[in-house]
């Protein structure tokens, strides 16, 4: 049999056009993120010289939707809390963990607490950006990107992986665990990453045969889509290799389960994607970059009992990756960092919820921490013109923290500027 | 392991456009506007001709799929499975693709999902009126989409009230819905939700007692519905008053709202650019957009305008816009059924959308689901390739002749190594393989 074989020369405006095959989305084209990556102009899959050789290791966990830091770290002593929240703020301050006399945990972050009393947990208050869109996508893209000017399309962890590791041929550098598309965060044309949804169903159902089949198949594969296929496959077929030896030689030790009580059901397993992430951790895969998220946290609605079911999940998932980790001895490498693309606004609504918001805090996690209170709490009284809380701390003073003190990264090329210091690490790895 | 160096060198290569040719637009038609085809719907179309097709897919009404049973349940508490492999099961075997094609649209724009809607005949009436308004005319859409049942739990405005509004739904008609964010202010957003509060959930039919806990003997009273109903306005919940709302004061009721949103410029091209990139090319540009966008609101927004703008317009059938897309994970697995001629695959169908990012009535969030680059990663392609090995599995008796598929599926239009490999397959099974699970197959 004959067949034709169509193709030809891809041309530089193809390669232009091959910058948005991302799909920024109809929402992301009119906010102006249709600007064009020349990143296919430079070498896609240039190897990276004189890399970061340390072997900490960043697992971020993304609250989606807006967590509510007032109810995360909770004012203990703020008249004004009950008078923005009738319905909300009763339960939530005299069950709250605390933490100082002026502030405590939801009460479901028990084991979060338990690691606090141990000096394990870094919480920095009033993390924000000027400006703030209440918009989720937009804010997301903001945190992803590390760019409140919109114009970065690269993740900041993609770029992490593009500047200081070298991701060719070495997939597991940045993971995304329990998801099946890559991360904003992770994202950047120059940068190898995995996507694993659910590790026992990784793999080609057809065996080895049909492995090398698809292996042959998608080699220099024509077309603007070529190049994220050709690494798709190749990547998938490297984790499917790792894998193999890792689950062989891993026996966790703690116990993760995703049968938590949740008002909706989730569409993140939390726990099964952290106990992945301590797999690759502990069995030496090479993994640096590790990616998480549990949703729902968009709570306009009954947010009594959402908010305090999905404290609850985290709490389990990170309390038995901290253990898991500890029981290992991998603990001192793990950085574990939440993030969220807002908080909520401070006064509630009629649905017995909060709108999208603005300033919250982050949670730091693990033995790389110093731990203790960071940044400043925002004002409940001296709220912004939306009624918002303002922020005190830019979030990338935090992500400088990550990427120059644990990971030992150059921070300044990375997100394109410095910022203040916010020291709630134990000690900075020696940079490059 | 892959060198990835060599194979970007590779692949500064692109596709030769067969789009000169009317059997290629035909196709290329058909990919894009339906979920591929049979031979024999193919050929019928081929017969007809690009502009004939064009006419057809459009002025056909859509059919209706057949009543769901579980849909009396009370409180909609049936497997969402049962609600997914009904929705394929009719994609599969309907007579108007394109409506169904349309539907899955809006279900990714106007989205809402089973999870928080609690209720999955209120997701089934959804798919219902979707499929009913899909070709209509956006001022009526957005009145239904407004008052639906599962969008009102979905984006809270069931429970929003004018003294104390939820801003969620309000938020997200104008950044997702129709305009897009940087095209009204955070006023807007709080404004148009006084203005819409007061819709609620329609009263149920009956109450049924429901055992949920046969062990403790645990009974949960749950509503029964016995036919399709919209949400009713309560005149008591609603806001008294006058709002400032894109550019106008009043005390503005909801078709009010929706006639300001519609009065902006930036709603048609907004959509124009959402249509252009599910059914033209992933970056549309400016110039292009907005002639959709002139087309659309010049004919006071009517969806099949727009529509028959977008497939009569010489970019749908550009060279540079030949493989330019890239299959959802339910077209790709629905395009595979029916190339196959295979019924029957529904229930793998539906088992395999999570691994490759699309569970139906389950959106990844109130975006929806993303588009074309997005759907690539190393856990999607892999998923993409066990759902073939599945559906061959699963086929009992002859396939097609293979021989046709790759021009019938793949143009003719071949990468080396597809080429290759089908040239060294020795048997029809491995040439179907090769064929689906090809870079060829995945685009559009």
């Amino acid at each position: 049999m004959s067949q034709e074989t169509g193709i030809n020369q891809l041309k530089r405006r193809d390669f232009l056009r091959a910058g948005l095959v991302f799909g920024a989305g109809a929402a992301g084209l009119a906010a102006g993120y249709a600007a064009v990556p020349d990143a296919f102009a430079r070498a896609v899959y240039a190897a990276k010289q004189g890399g970061v050789a340390n072997d900490n290791v960043l697992v971020m966990i993304q609250l989606a939707g807006g967590n509510d830091g007032l109810r995360t770290v909770v004012p203990l002593s703020d008249p004004t809390l009950h008078d923005l929240r009738p319905k909300l703020s009763g339960p939530m301050v005299s069950q709250a963990l605390p933490l100082t006399t002026d502030f405590g945990l939801n009460h479901n972050l028990s084991g979060i607490k338990g690691l606090w009393d141990k000096g394990k947990v870094a919480i920095v208050q009033g993390v924000g950006y000027d400006n703030p869109t209440f918009s989720h996508f937009e804010s997301i893209r903001i945190w992803e990107t590390g760019d409140p000017t919109r114009r970065q399309v690269d993740g900041w962890l993609g770029r992490t992986l593009a500047t200081a590791y070298d991701s060719n041929g070495h997939p597991l550098t940045g993971c995304a665990c329990g998801t099946t598309d890559v991360p904003g965060a992770l994202r950047d044309l120059q940068a190898t990453l995995t996507v694993i949804q659910d590790q026992k169903k990784f793999g080609f159902t057809g065996g080895s045969e049909v492995e090398a089949a698809v292996g042959a198949l998608y080699k220099g594969t024509p077309g603007i889509y070529g190049a994220l296929f050709d690494t798709a496959i190749a990547t998938a077929n490297d984790t499917i290799a790792t894998l193999r030896t890792s689950s062989a030689s891993y026996q966790p030790m703690a116990d993760y389960t995703d049968k938590v009580k949740l008002v909706y059901s989730s569409k993140n397993q939390l726990a099964a994607a952290l106990q992945l992430a301590a797999e690759l951790i502990v069995t030496g895969t090479g993994v640096k970059l590790l990616h998480v998220t549990l949703g729902g946290f968009d709570t306009h609605y009954t947010e009594l009992n959402r908010h305090d079911d999905l404290m609850g999940y985290l709490d389990s998932a990170v309390g038995a990756f901290y253990q898991d980790l500890a029981a290992h001895g991998m603990a001192n490498k793990v950085l574990i960092a939440t993030w969220s693309e807002f908080g909520r606004r401070p006064k509630e609504n009629a649905s017995g919820g909060t709108d999208h918001g603005a300033a919250a805090p982050l949670l730091l996690i693990g033995d790389p921490v110093k731990g203790g209170l960071y940044g400043s709490a925002p004002s409940l009284t001296g709220l912004d013109a939306t009624g918002n809380l303002k922020y005190a701390v830019d979030f990338r003073s935090v992500y400088q923290e990550i990427l120059s003190g644990h990971l030992g990264a150059d921070s300044g090329e990375i997100l394109g500027a410095t910022f203040d210091r916010v020291p709630f690490l134990q000690a900075a790895v020696a940079a490059v | 392991m892959q060198n990835l160096a060599s194979s970007h060198h590779a692949s500064g290569t692109d596709w030769v456009s067969p789009l000169t040719s009317e059997s290629a637009r035909v196709m290329h038609l058909l990919r894009r506007a339906t979920f591929g085809y049979t031979r024999t719907q193919l050929e019928a179309a081929l017969s007809a001709g690009f502009n004939k097709t064009v006419d057809s897919l459009i002025e056909t009404k859509p059919v209706e799929p057949p009543v769901l049973a579980a849909a009396t349940t009370p409180g909609g508490r049936f497997a969402i499975g049962t609600l997914q492999q009904w929705w394929v099961d009719h994609m599969l075997t309907t007579a108007t693709p394109f409506a169904e094609r349309m539907t899955l649209f809006w279900h990714g724009h106007f989205t809402s999902d089973y999870r928080k809607a609690a209720d999955d005949t209120f997701m089934y009436w959804q798919n219902l009126t979707w499929r009913r308004i899909a070709l209509t005319n956006l001022n009526s859409m957005l009145m239904q989409v407004t008052t639906d049942p599962a969008m009102l739990r979905y984006l809270d405005l069931a429970t929003s009230t004018g003294q104390n509004p939820n801003e969620n739904y309000s938020r997200e008609l104008m950044e997702l819905f129709t305009m897009g964010a940087g095209n009204y202010s955070e006023e807007d957003v709080r404004q148009g939700a006084k203005a819409l509060a007061g819709w609620q959930l329609p009263q149920p039919d009956s109450i049924a007692t429901v055992v949920v806990d046969k062990v403790k003997n645990v009974t949960q009273k749950l509503p029964v519905y016995t036919s399709q109903k919209a949400g009713v306005f309560n005149q008591k919940r609603a806001f008294k008053g006058s709002v400032s709302f894109l550019g106008t004061s009043g005390a503005l009721d909801t078709q009010a709202v929706i006639a300001r949103i519609l009065a902006q410029p930036a709603t048609a091209p907004f959509l124009a650019a959402k249509v252009a990139q599910h059914f033209v090319t992933p970056q549309p540009d400016k110039a292009y957009v907005n002639r959709l966008g002139d087309s659309f609101r010049g004919s006071k927004y009517d969806v099949k305008t727009l529509m028959r703008a977008v497939f009569t317009s010489p970019e749908f059938t550009a060279a540079a816009n030949y493989r330019a897309l890239l299959k959802s994970p339910t077209e790709f697995m629905v395009h595979a059924s029916n190339a196959l001629g295979a019924t029957g695959l529904s229930k793998i169908v539906v088992a395999s959308g999570s691994g490759m990012g699309q569970s139906l009535f389950d959106p990844p969030d109130v975006n929806g689901w993303p588009n074309n680059g997005s759907w690539i990663s190393s856990n999607t392609v892999v998923e993409r390739v066990n759902f073939v090995t599945a559906a061959l599995g699963h086929v009992k008796g002859a396939l097609p002749p293979s021989k046709d598929a790759t021009r019938q599926q793949l143009d003719g239009v071949l990468g080396p190594q597809t080429a290759n490999l089908l040239n060294q397959a020795t048997d029809e099974k491995s040439r179907w393989f090769i064929t689906l699970v090809s870079p060829e197959f995945q685009l559009k």
